[in-house]
Formats: structure tokens, C-alpha cells, sequence
């Protein structure tokens, strides 16, 4: 994805997720031309406009645009706070955003699943014949997202920054063995009162949320896609998934933590042909935007 | 005919009932044998509904810590510590909705294990509490067929639990008193059959949220009359409804089947979500357990046996594969929701791999988290998001 200048239509994807609010415009292309970021705050409404109005160069939508002014800009939200975003003109959950922007970013022909490591929640999407079939979102605990890593991080006062590094210096796999991260945590100090290492501990703990995610659902197809934001920021994510999935081959989308507000923009850009084409936005199908 | 007066109607005559020194009631499970309760003049208490009122009107969130507290496990049946909570407390969603005071009390207390081993521990606890006699149907369960020796089995103990009950009323059970309660639980309930099946039209003229509230009378009035009038004039409004093609959510595009329990403290956000995606619940396993069309008032005792053993939770996996399958047939569903329910693993039929076998041959399923009554067990937030993106995908 690459930033650019004013662009006669721009179709504005904002995925307002847990921790954070992303936003990508996108041009009639698909070119990306403004990519924002801020953190999910309260009022919320008030810190999805200034994220997209923030930074970047170009139109806002909300001032320019949204508001009455023009009609060339179309806004779609996802994430988990898309209901709250009243000026969008279509919404879409994170499954379609992701798979929209995914299809979009690698074009892979044929079937392929897409592991998305969020901030409170992890999805497993299969895609068929260009389009989504069967889903999994993780249960209710935070074992196997990025919450589970921050809260240890948290607990082993290490920035989460670094955590990525003082896993690959590990030098001996453990395993975490419970799904509950109030568990996990017990059992982190205890394996730490044993004189364990940190580094193992971090690796340790890295491969339990990879494993909290292959138990959601089997992968059934070769290629995986990873997404989202936690891989883009823990890679060693992917190498302990390359490690458990040597048959497949695996994919990072390109800015892996704009992938579902890619995916709404690209939704946006359907929405506004489709309503080009005076269908209401109900009609609209959402592999139509691909 | 109102269903608010007809439940109305209902919870005063017993509250009536229990201050009455003629009169007797019966706590019974909810595909327990309340035809033979009736006919041996018991007015007849279902806990579960009052689970459901408690979690419906979510005071359950005070009540079930309460239970847990006394040692209740939260992962059991929250209807049950629900309703353990709220006799510790005190209270009942009765007092708001009807000005009654307190649950009737029990003179006997009836469960059927047909559904689960809850009930049990249950009635236990309050045959305790009331110092009141406990009878307990264990019939054989998860049955892939329904055998003769399996209705023997139970028709026995149902003389045993009419023999019990003619001590307690002084009186021998008249066969025409069954014979009249059997007939009008067939008629009652061969009419909601009929309710729930106008939803097979295109667009449907209701869906499951509404069918959780009108199934009230099924479930507490089997038996009466009342039931049967209340179900004679609804299926008539839902027939005309079906005919003008007056849809219960607008735009209907997609056509979903409910697998498991409501959410009972969700109904109305469920229902509006539902609604702005466009998508109807046509059908649903749960509605569709109160359906006795075996009742046979020629032969009482063996129908009865055999339409509570012949219960979609009381049989194996494959007959509710086959069963869904079917409904999925006939009501042109686009997609099974499961709900899987913490603390009720009995109904909730996604957790040995269902929902993976009705995809292979091409049924799209998902799988929501939640519980009937516990809160503490359902997020808003990824329900909807399951729920929209299953639609969506559709
Ligand atoms: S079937 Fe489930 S909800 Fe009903 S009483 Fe048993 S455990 Fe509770």
C-alpha cells in the first residue's frame, strides 16, 4: 500500500477495532491513498473523525464530504465499533473486510484461509471460490489474542516491542497449557520461580496462542493468509506457524493491520458503483467489491 | 385472545391455587407428564419457565451469583441456579408482572430426565426446601430409535407416579379425566405444530423470537382448553398474516434455523439484529420441542411414553442430524445458527462436530457462544459479529 496525493473518488475504509481505529482510502483503482491510525478511545465517534481527519495530506471526508458537500467519497466501517459510526454509508463485519482486503492485496486463485490475530478477538476464514465459507471467531477468553500477549507482557515487564527478539533467543520449547490467560499467567510465575529462562518463557508463550488457534478449526486448505494487526507486530507469530504448518504455504498480507479497513474501503467502492447503479445497499454483494 | 391474559390468567389461579387448602399443585419439568398431573387435579408450576421469566427479565444476573455462592457451580444449568438464586433472594419475576408474591409451593414435585439430569438436582433441592415429595421419570435416553420396551419401561413408571398421586388426592384416576387432558394437549399442541409451520411461507409471518413468546401456553397450559383456544386463534392470525404476505422482518433475503436456546436476556436486541440484516429465524429446535403429535387419547398412557421419549433431545446424533436436515428442507433455510449454551450442554447440539457434518453436505453453519440465562457467558459484541458475518456470507 502506498500513500498519494487528492483523488477526484476516494472510498474510505475505517475498521474500528478494540485498541485501535484504522483508516485507508482507496481510489477507484483500489490504490491506497490515505492511511490513518489512532486509538480506540471514548467518545468514540469523536476519535473515529479525528483519526480520519488527522495527518495525511488529502480531503477529509467528514468536513468535505461526508457532511454534504460533495458526493464523490463513500465511507464503509467494520470493526467492532462499525455500528457506532453513523455517517458511514455501509458497514460490513471484520470476516468480509478481511477477506475483501486479502483477496484484493494477494489475488491468490483457488482456495486459502485467512488467520487474523486481533486485539480482542482471532478468526479463522475459509475461502472458496472467491468467497467466504465456513468462520471461526475465537471463544470467550483472551487466550489466543493479542490481548493474551499484552496482558503477559504486562505481567513480565517487558515493552511489547521487544518481545518478538527475546523469543528467537530462546533455546528450549515449554508449553503453556491453559486456555485461560488468568492461568497462563499463574503458570508463567511459576515457571519463572523455577529459574526458567524469559526468553523461553516469551517463545513459550507465543507458541500457546498459535496453538489456541489451530485448535479453533482445522486448516484444510494450502495456502494460509495471515492478517491483522498482532502479526504485523509479532512476526515470530509466523514463523511458529510456518513451524506447525510445513505442508502449507503462508502469506502476510502487506500491512497486515490495515488489511479490514482495506477490505471496507474496497466494500465502499462497491457500495458507491452499486449505488450507481440505484440498488440499495442491501443488494450489494460484497464479492462484487472485488 | 391475549397471550398477557392468558399467562396472567394462568399464574394468578395458581398462586390461588397454592393458598388453597382443597386445592393441590405440582412442580413439573418442561416435557414432564403434566397431562397426568392434570388429571389428577393438580394445577400445575413449570420452574423452567420461571428460569426463563428470571432470565428474560434478566434479574437472573442477581440471582444466579447467589447460588453459586452456595456452592452452585456457575458451569450447571443457569434456569436451575437462576431459580435456586432467586428463592435464596426472595424473589420472583411474578411480583412485578402479576403482583404475586412468591412461587407456588409444591405438594409434589415431577421430573422427566427425557431432557437432563438438571431437573433432577433441581426438584431435589426444592422437594428439600418444601419438605415435599419428589417423583423422578428416569426413561432410557439418547435413543436412536424409540422401542416398545422403552414405552413399557416408562408407562410403568408412569402408573407408579399416578399410584402416588391418587394417595395424595384420595382418589383413583379416572381413565376419561386422562383420556380428556391427553386430547386436548394432542389438539393444543397439533395446532402449534401448525403455528410454527406458517413460517415454511416465503416471506415468514414470524419468527423464532416471536415463537419464544407465544410457546408459553404450550409449555405451562398443556392440557387445558385454554392452550387450545389461544392456538386456534393465533394460527388463524398467522394464517392470514402468511397470506397477505405480511413478513415479520421486512425485505426477508435470508432464511435462518436456530439450533439450541434462546438467550433469553438477548430476545429483543437478537430479534432487531436479525431484523436490520434482513434475515428471518424461520425455525428453530428449540420452539419445535414442545410438538407431541404422537398424543394419542385412545391409548393415553403408551403415547404419552412414547411422545416424551421421542424427544429431539432425547435422541442421538444422528436423528438430530437427520431432523435438521429435514426442517432445513422444508423451510428453505439458507443457514443453521447453533447456539452453543454454557450451561446447557443438552441443548446445545454443536459440540460433537455437528455443525462440521451439515457443511459437508452443504448446509452453512456457525457457532455463537452464550447461555440461556448467564450473561456472564455471552458477549454482545462477538455474537453479532458471528451472526452478521454468517449472514453476509450467505
Ligand atoms: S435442558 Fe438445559 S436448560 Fe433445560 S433444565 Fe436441563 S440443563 Fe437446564
Amino acid at each position: 500500500m502506498s500513500a498519494g496525493t487528492n483523488h477526484e473518488h476516494l472510498y474510505w475504509g475505517v475498521d474500528c477495532g478494540s485498541t485501535q481505529i484504522k483508516v485507508i482510502a482507496c481510489d477507484g483503482d483500489g490504490k491506497v491513498v490515505h492511511k490513518r491510525i489512532g486509538r480506540t478511545l471514548f467518545p468514540l465517534l469523536e476519535h473515529v473523525r479525528n483519526t480520519i481527519s488527522a495527518g495525511g495530506s488529502g480531503p477529509s471526508p467528514l468536513t468535505e464530504d461526508l457532511l454534504g458537500v460533495k458526493e464523490n467519497h463513500t465511507l464503509a466501517a467494520t470493526g467492532y465499533g462499525r455500528n457506532h459510526i453513523e455517517f458511514a454509508s455501509g458497514k460490513l463485519t471484520e470476516i468480509s473486510a478481511h477477506f475483501l482486503g486479502a483477496q484484493q492485496l494477494l489475488q491468490l486463485d483457488g482456495p486459502y484461509t485467512i488467520v487474523d490475530i486481533g486485539g480482542q478477538d482471532s478468526k479463522v476464514i475459509e475461502v472458496h471460490d472467491g468467497r467466504v465459507g465456513q468462520f471461526v471467531i475465537n471463544r470467550k477468553c483472551a487466550a489466543g489474542t493479542g490481548a493474551f500477549i499484552e496482558e503477559l507482557a504486562h505481567r513480565l515487564e517487558v515493552p511489547l516491542s521487544d518481545l518478538t527478539r527475546l523469543a528467537r533467543l530462546h533455546d528450549k520449547d515449554m508449553t503453556l497449557n491453559s486456555y485461560c490467560t488468568v492461568f497462563s499467567g499463574q503458570e508463567v510465575i511459576k515457571i519463572l520461580m523455577n529459574g526458567e529462562r524469559l526468553e523461553n518463557l516469551i517463545h513459550a508463550l507465543y507458541a500457546s496462542v498459535v496453538q489456541r488457534i489451530l485448535e479453533m478449526t482445522s486448516i484444510t486448505t494450502q495456502n494460509v493468509v495471515f492478517s491483522g494487526g498482532v502479526m504485523n507486530f509479532n512476526p515470530i507469530l509466523i514463523d511458529l506457524f510456518d513451524e506447525k504448518l510445513p505442508d502449507h504455504t503462508t502469506f502476510l498480507v502487506e500491512d497486515a493491520q490495515y488489511c479490514g479497513a482495506y477490505g471496507a474501503a474496497l466494500f465502499a467502492r462497491g457500495l458507491a458503483e452499486k449505488q450507481a447503479e440505484n440498488f440499495s445497499q442491501s443488494e450489494v454483494n460484497v464479492r462484487l467489491a472485488t | 385472545m391475549d397471550m398477557k391474559r392468558v399467562m396472567k390468567d394462568y399464574f394468578l389461579d395458581l398462586d390461588q391455587a397454592s393458598k388453597d387448602p382443597e386445592r393441590k399443585v405440582a412442580w413439573c419439568t418442561s416435557v414432564g407428564p403434566a397431562e397426568i398431573l392434570r388429571a389428577m387435579g393438580f394445577e400445575v408450576f413449570f420452574p423452567e419457565n420461571h428460569g426463563a421469566m428470571l432470565g428474560a427479565t434478566r434479574v437472573c444476573m442477581d440471582t444466579i451469583p447467589k447460588a453459586n455462592a452456595m456452592g452452585y457451580s456457575p458451569d450447571i444449568c443457569s434456569y436451575l441456579t437462576s431459580d435456586v438464586g432467586a428463592y435464596l433472594k426472595g424473589i420472583t419475576p411474578l411480583t412485578k408482572a402479576y403482583g404475586i408474591e412468591s412461587v407456588p409451593r409444591p405438594d409434589i414435585l415431577v421430573y422427566n430426565t427425557n431432557q437432563c439430569k438438571d431437573v433432577m438436582h433441581w426438584f431435589e433441592y426444592f422437594a428439600h426446601e418444601f419438605d415435599a415429595p419428589v417423583f423422578g421419570i428416569h426413561p432410557p435416553t439418547h435413543l436412536p430409535e424409540v422401542e416398545e420396551s422403552h414405552i413399557a419401561d416408562v408407562v410403568k413408571q408412569f402408573e407408579e407416579l399416578i399410584r402416588v398421586l391418587e394417595k395424595m388426592q384420595g382418589r383413583a384416576m379416572r381413565r376419561e379425566d386422562l383420556q380428556r387432558t391427553c386430547a386436548l394437549s394432542k389438539q393444543a399442541t397439533d395446532l402449534w405444530a401448525e403455528v410454527l409451520e406458517t413460517a415454511m411461507a416465503r416471506p415468514s409471518p414470524l419468527t423464532f423470537f416471536d415463537s419464544t413468546i407465544y410457546m408459553g401456553p404450550i409449555v405451562v397450559l398443556r392440557g387445558t382448553k385454554v392452550a387450545r383456544d389461544y392456538y386456534r386463534v393465533l394460527l388463524t392470525d398467522l394464517k392470514i398474516r402468511a397470506a397477505a404476505k405480511v413478513a415479520a422482518v421486512p425485505g426477508e433475503s435470508k432464511r435462518i434455523y436456530w439450533d439450541g436456546m434462546p438467550v433469553w436476556g438477548r430476545l429483543r436486541s437478537m430479534s432487531e439484529l436479525f431484523k436490520a440484516n434482513h434475515a428471518c429465524v424461520v425455525a428453530s429446535t428449540y420452539c419445535n420441542s414442545w410438538i407431541f403429535t404422537d398424543f394419542d387419547p385412545a391409548d393415553p398412557l403408551p403415547s404419552m411414553a412414547y411422545a416424551y421419549l421421542k424427544i429431539f433431545i432425547n435422541r442421538n446424533d444422528q436423528y438430530k442430524e437427520d431432523y435438521i436436515r429435514k426442517l432445513v428442507n422444508e423451510y428453505s433455510i439458507d443457514g443453521v445458527i447453533f447456539h452453543d449454551a454454557k450451561t446447557c450442554p443438552n441443548n446445545s447440539n454443536s459440540q460433537y462436530n455437528l455443525p462440521s457434518r451439515l457443511r459437508k453436505g452443504g448446509i452453512p453453519a456457525v457457532i455463537i457462544n452464550g447461555d440461556l440465562c448467564d450473561l456472564r457467558c455471552y458477549s454482545d459484541e462477538q455474537s453479532s459479529t458471528v451472526i452478521e458475518a454468517f449472514v453476509e456470507t450467505l
